[in-house]
């Protein structure tokens, strides 16, 4: 007996039974399997149905209703687009029109190798090689929505071989979501619902195939709750059927306080994130309930730019990366001394950090660099980090070492260590690449002001997800074959990236993603 | 739903009307009356540019029944009935668009927002803008009415 169909009559024949009875109805409660459409009946019906309004949602939805389908998108934020209108806006597009205008030599074999670099080899490539043919129709697609991508040479993000990022005219990925968004809703027969949550897939009578879900409407998403997903009651049920089948594109698990946790014991629940509030494994997890196969689930991007002293992402990840870590030096603040390069991957560094962390959870490493060591384009972002209080400037090391319990001679010791091998040409303990362009100068200079930004790392992607196939089917653990009528892209989908994403491919991945599960549902 | 300024032009109206009714049958239609208690008051406070306004429950709990328990969080409609639009709103606070700060017409989210995201009426507002910029926003703009 279905959760969906038991009456409160049946509940007291059950209790009847005995406690017997009783233990079988908590354990099949416990189990809580989806629905099949004979326990459903449905409220309204469309051709395709979105979860999720980030950039692989809207993706989906757009490609979809182009093609004539009448697409339903649920979203159970009251905000449209999720992580997708909170970040930076940028594209990694190997061999782009772009890189073309702008002259930039670029392969696709080339794309593949760094990603497989940060990705410690284990990526599933097939994906990656879909994302080489198809990124640049991705990124069409989108112009044709109306996004506006900057008309500059290309970004050089960190771990890439050749300039290849775009970043949106207005610095944010709404540059991309807010004209998907009209571009979809204009479309016959399309709506999108916000505070609408999907509860639950409903499945065809022998259980194999996805045909609808079951969602509340008017859902209020509480971040003060340990887990949203199990405790929130809030909203009217409603069931939708899907007659071609549904996208999920619900992103990634940073913000689950439960889940993140059982895959890395080191993110307590307190801890804060990149991310917005919503993103919560719930859809993923019943996409497994459904037999949808795992990859990488415990694969979690730290960013180990971020701070302490301000929420979500912020702005300490830019004056670190761009300011304090190229040619300044991250310290242990209960000796004074370097820990790791500051110019290694993420999740090295963030490893660095938590050794200290787990010795001492409150003793936050401290990065320090001078004037010189910033980057021009992050002058403008200088005095917000200091009005805010992120960043803190001193005009000696002493004050420094004063105001974050340092002590002061061992780090005085440190950074003339530091700047003597910088100063030399020969290579520091942690063998940092970036100190060669300082050689014959000191890398901090001495003469101060001096500044500082206390670390912390923030979960920020979460590599792993659904296996998918190129495409954008979900396979099945009991089959080895696509589940009929479930597609997902994004962050819900797992693989891609392997271990550790490289910046800006996560938008890359999402819109070209999104589109196939667009074009082949 | 009524805009609010013609209601209280409409009670006024009323008042003297009743004034010189009395003795008569009042030919109202019967709208639910909430007393409001001290108590009431204290539950479901209100802000006060509201609370000056003297608004009944019933002003914008409008067709929900007669008991404060069972009223429902009103939508975006009913805030918009005298607020007019979000474009409006967005509008009032253009000179902070010069600095990419306007909270009516931000760069994430344009004139789309709930109202409710980050206005209350009966508890404390809560600024969405801090969920990520924690320590710009006490620089961008006072605290949330």
């Amino acid at each position: 007996m279905s959760k969906e169909t038991m009456s409160r009559r049946d509940a007291l024949k059950m209790g009847a039974l005995g406690t017997v009875g009783m233990a079988m109805l908590s354990a099949s409660n416990a189990m809580a399997a989806a629905p099949t459409e004979k326990d459903v009946k449905f409220d309204e019906e469309y051709d395709v149905i979105v979860i999720g309004t980030g950039f692989a949602g809207l993706a989906a939805a757009a490609k979809a209703a182009e093609r004539g389908y009448k697409v339903l998108i649920l979203e159970k934020m009251g905000r449209v687009g999720g992580n997708s209108v909170i970040n930076g806006g940028g594209m990694a597009v190997p061999n782009s029109s772009w890189q073309k205008k702008y002259g930039i030599q670029d392969s696709g074999e080339l794309f593949i190798a760094d990603c497989l670099k940060a990705g410690l080899g284990i990526n599933h490539v097939e994906l990656l090689e879909t994302i080489v043919k198809r990124a640049q129709d991705a990124l069409d697609f989108s112009i044709k929505c109306g996004a506006k991508w900057q008309d500059v040479k290309p970004a050089w993000f960190g771990g890439h071989s050749a300039p290849r990022s775009l970043v949106t005219d207005n610095m944010s990925g709404s540059g991309v979501i807010k004209p998907m968004h009209e571009f979809v809703e204009k479309l016959p027969g399309c709506k999108i619902m916000t505070r609408t949550k999907m509860d639950d897939f409903v499945m065809s009578s022998d259980g194999t195939s996805v045909v609808g879900v079951t969602a509340r409407i008017n859902y209020r998403f509480d971040p003060k709750l340990l887990s949203d997903d199990m405790e929130n009651k809030t909203g009217e049920k409603k069931v939708y059927k899907a007659k071609k089948g549904v996208v999920l594109a619900s992103g990634g698990f940073s913000m689950d306080k439960i889940y993140r946790k059982l895959q890395d014991p080191r993110l307590v629940e307190d801890m804060d994130a990149t991310n917005h509030d919503g993103a919560t494994a719930g859809a993923l997890l019943k996409a497994f309930q459904i037999g949808a196969f795992p990859v990488h689930i415990d694969w979690i991007q730290q960013g180990p730019w971020a701070s302490p002293d301000e929420r979500g992402f912020g702005v300490a990840p830019l004056l670190t990366q761009q300011g304090l870590f190229k040619l300044g030096v991250a310290v242990d603040v209960r000796n004074g001394k370097r820990f790791m390069n500051e110019m290694a991957d993420r999740k090295t560094r963030a490893d660095a950090e938590y050794v200290i962390l787990r010795e001492a959870p409150k003793a936050y490493p401290v990065a320090i660099g001078t004037y010189n060591t910033f980057e021009e384009q992050v002058y403008p972002i200088m005095e917000k980090g200091l009005s805010g209080g992120v960043m803190k400037k001193f005009d000696t090391l002493d004050a420094l070492a004063a105001n974050y319990k340092i002590p002061a001679d061992a780090l005085k010791e440190t950074i003339k260590k530091y700047n003597e091998d910088a100063k030399n040409g020969t290579e520091d303990q942690f063998k940092k690449q970036s100190l060669k362009d300082v050689k014959g100068k000191e890398a901090i200079e001495m003469k101060g002001p001096f500044y500082a930004i206390r670390l912390v790392p923030k979960p920020h992607h979460t590599m792993g997800g659904l296996q998918i196939n190129t495409k954008a089917q979900v396979i099945s653990a009991n089959t080895n074959k696509p589940i009929p009528g479930l597609y997902a892209a994004g962050e819900v989908t797992g693989g891609t990236h392997g271990a550790s994403r490289l910046g800006t491919v996560a938008v890359t991945d999402c819109l070209t993603f999104g589109m196939i599960a667009g074009e082949n549902i | 739903m009524r805009s609010k300024k013609t209601l209280l032009a409409v009670g006024f109206f009323l008042l003297f009307s009743v004034m010189s009714l009395v003795g008569s049958e009042a030919n109202t239609p019967p709208t639910p009356e909430v007393k409001i208690t001290p108590e009431l008051k204290e539950k479901f406070p209100m802000k006060p540019h509201h609370e000056k306004l003297a608004f009944k429950c019933t002003d914008c709990h409008e067709g929900q029944g007669d008991d404060p328990e069972n009223f429902k969080a009103i939508d975006d409609k009913g805030c918009l009935s005298c607020h007019k639009t979000k474009q409006f709103l967005a509008d009032r606070l253009k000179f902070m668009d010069a600095l990419h700060t306007n909270p009516h017409n931000s760069i994430h989210d344009g004139t789309k927002l709930y109202c409710d995201e980050c206005h209350f009426e009966h508890k404390k507002s809560d600024n969405m803008c801090l969920s990520c910029h924690s320590n710009d926003v006490k620089l961008w703009m006072r605290p949330t009415p």
